[in-house]
């Protein structure tokens, strides 16, 4: 990847809608249609999204940028249902999470979202193994299954050996492996990363942009969340998020 | 709700392996429970020596014996009222008319020398060894038919002897073994005030409640004739008197030595007795009382105890919450509902409070091993049962606030808690 060489064109001022603003697309993955998140700050309201609409198909492999305080924040966590809109609709996989409930939300994210930490937060106590395993035991599954789908995930990200380690006996980049095993040993439909390689060295951090990729490549649908531009720059499309809206969203492979 | 098994183990799991990163503070945590699980323990364990004992009791004083005394029977509170201490002595002649009783089968008189008129006590000396400890009863050869002293050697005095004051005696199984250690004290001479006695008989050793020593201690006596009782302290008054019913007709026996005591002491119409009855029933009545009374403080105890371990734990749980917001957070974002972080810290609190009660359970086992060197006591098995599922059910209710703090916390400010 030659990412050093690509710049990003100047932020515009002008925002258009890159998807139209009424009706979900029943085809794609993720349908946003005109979400708003409003926090109440004391007696004032801020809008951290006022209209936001996308759509991100099966498969891809997409980076949302922004600067701090720009709403990037908040859009993910409505991706990865942390969190629900003020207002507008968001489908993800059919479904629309927009008005589900808190243990809905928590089954949606246990089954359709894999989250991976920019500090990776793994469980210090548990091996690695057992990391893998939690969201297989909060998904219900018997304990046999369960190591089966774990080793499986701990393989596929090349941990076979350090299965039994706990995360103080792993280097940084082998926790956010483990960390990646865990998000995707329940075959989510979105893998969303938030600076998955805010904390590693930047060799580190290739390895693991090499991973996504590769996941990519397995058919994974990708979400990275981040402000740098050249984590951004492995993805397939970018979108940038400003001021709460989506200021330019580009496809770049 | 979706609560299976494997999650209650993995919880479980979980709950042993932070307990076990945090060994000191959880026992520090748990200390309440472990004492009010000991307390519970031994408690029980002391009540069900106690109701051993009372049963051994009550087999030697005899369930058709009448002990009548002056005073009424039972654990004195306070002073005595005025009535109580006017009182007059039980009389020789008292014992005779029960004797003509229809339903009496036998009544003797017991006349109490062990105390002077000063309060002091006679002394008693024999095989080189002087006691002042000893219990000194006249009564007369009769007693020995009521069974409830049995010799183990030699015989008991003739009324021949009590008639013509010979000065014999029969001996309680302590006083046996204190003053003639070496060989039989049958035959010996033991020295009582400035009378020398001899020894005709020894009893067997009587079961009896809490071992109090000195004049107390039921085998710690020595049975002299009546007669000869009340020359060894002329001014000696202190009379009570046994009298045994016949054969199923205790109530009977009751009412008729009560009736005429009460004519006997001229007791008024609707005046209380001025003299006291006692039975086994009434025995049992007593350390019933006893009994409950410690099963009183059991509770008391043991509730303190678990209280100040529930909230011992609930504070260590509001910490351990606190800290883990962050794993707290985790857990949501990969798919914890609300309940499962619910029993997750229910679980905790439960395994850690389970763990003290177990703690408990060992400690207080072991103190009620030492407690059967002084009392025959067993633990019945509900108080291990019960001590478990209270220690268990502290855990759970103290448990609730944390636990609902934890589900109640929100994913992304949890994770964005450093």
């Amino acid at each position: 990847m030659s990412n050093a060489t690509l710049t990003l064109s100047p932020w515009e001022t002008e925002v258009k809608p890159t998807t139209p603003l009424d009706g979900h697309d029943p085809s794609m993955l993720i349908s946003m249609r005109n979400i708003w998140k409003t926090y109440q700050m004391g007696t004032e309201s801020v809008h951290a999204l006022h209209g936001v609409s996308f759509d991100i198909p099966r498969g891809e492999y997409i980076a949302i940028i922004g600067p701090s305080g720009s709403g990037k924040s908040t859009l993910m966590n409505l991706i990865g249902c942390l969190d629900t809109p003020s207002q507008g609709e968001y489908w993800l996989n059919g479904k629309n999470v927009s008005e589900m409930d808190d243990d809905e939300l928590a089954r949606i994210r246990n089954q359709e979202v894999g989250f991976v930490f920019q500090t990776f937060n793994l469980l210090a106590r548990a091996t690695a193994l057992h990391n893998v395993e939690l969201p297989l035991i909060y998904g219900g599954i018997g304990a046999a299954q369960r190591h089966e789908m774990a080793k499986k995930a701990l393989t596929a990200v090349e941990l076979t050996d350090r299965m039994m380690h706990r995360p103080n006996e792993l280097s940084g980049g082998q926790r956010q492996r483990v960390a990646i095993a865990r998000a995707l040993v329940n075959r989510p439909s979105i893998l969303l990363a938030d600076e998955p390689t805010g904390a590693l060295d930047s060799h580190t951090s290739n390895e693991i942009m090499d991973l996504f990729e590769r996941l990519h490549s397995e058919g994974n649908t990708i979400i990275v969340v981040t402000h740098e531009h050249d984590i951004a720059a492995r993805a397939h499309r970018v979108v940038s998020i400003r001021d709460g809206l989506i200021e330019k969203d580009e496809r770049i492979k | 709700m979706r609560i299976i098994r494997s999650d209650i183990y993995e919880n479980l799991k979980m709950a042993l392996s932070t307990l076990r990163a945090n060994k000191l503070r959880s026992f520090l945590t748990v200390f309440g429970v472990v004492i009010g699980i000991i307390t519970v323990m031994l408690i029980a364990s002391i009540i069900s020596g106690i109701d051993v004992s009372v049963k051994n009791e009550v087999e030697s004083f005899g369930t058709r014996s009448i002990y009548i005394s002056k005073f009424d029977p039972g654990i004195r509170i306070g002073r005595m009222s005025r009535e109580e201490r006017m009182r007059k002595e039980l009389t020789y002649d008292d014992a005779v008319a029960l004797q003509a009783l229809p339903a009496v089968e036998l009544s003797v008189p017991f006349l109490d020398i062990t105390n002077n008129w000063f309060g002091g006590k006679l002394m008693v000396s024999g095989g080189g060894k002087t006691s002042a400890q000893v219990a000194l009863q006249g009564t007369l050869p009769e007693f020995e038919k009521a069974g409830t002293q049995i010799i183990s050697e030699g015989r008991f005095f003739t009324q021949t002897e009590n008639d013509t004051n010979q000065e014999v005696c029969v001996v309680g199984s302590k006083v046996a073994d204190d003053f003639f250690k070496l060989g039989s004290p049958v035959g010996q001479t033991i020295k009582i005030g400035t009378q020398e006695f001899r020894v005709v008989g020894s009893l067997v050793e009587r079961e009896q409640f809490l071992i109090g020593g000195g004049s107390d201690d039921q085998n710690n006596v020595i049975y002299v004739p009546f007669n000869v009782a009340q020359k060894l302290k002329p001014n000696a008054d202190d009379i009570y008197i046994l009298a045994v019913a016949k054969p199923g007709l205790m109530e009977e026996a009751k009412d008729q030595v009560r009736d005429m005591l009460r004519i006997r002491r001229q007791v008024p119409f609707a005046a209380n007795d001025n003299f006291g009855l006692q039975t086994s029933e009434s025995i049992l009545d007593n350390f019933r009382s006893i009994t409950a009374m410690m099963a009183v403080a059991m509770v008391v105890i043991s509730s303190v105890g678990l209280m100040v371990g529930g909230i011992g734990v609930m504070n260590i749980m509001l910490v351990s919450v606190t800290e883990r917001t962050r794993e707290i957070g985790v857990r949501k974002a990969i798919g914890a509902k609300r309940s499962d972080i619910m029993w997750q810290f229910l679980i905790e609190a439960a395994t850690l409070t389970g763990l003290g009660g177990i703690v408990g359970l060992s400690i207080g086992w072991g103190l009620t091993l030492l407690l059967r060197l002084l009392l025959p006591s067993y633990v019945p098995l509900w108080a291990p049962v019960g001590g478990l599922i209270a220690s268990i059910g502290i855990g759970l209710i103290f448990g609730i606030w944390p636990a609902w703090k934890a589900a109640r916390l929100d994913p992304i400010e949890s994770l964005r808690y450093e």
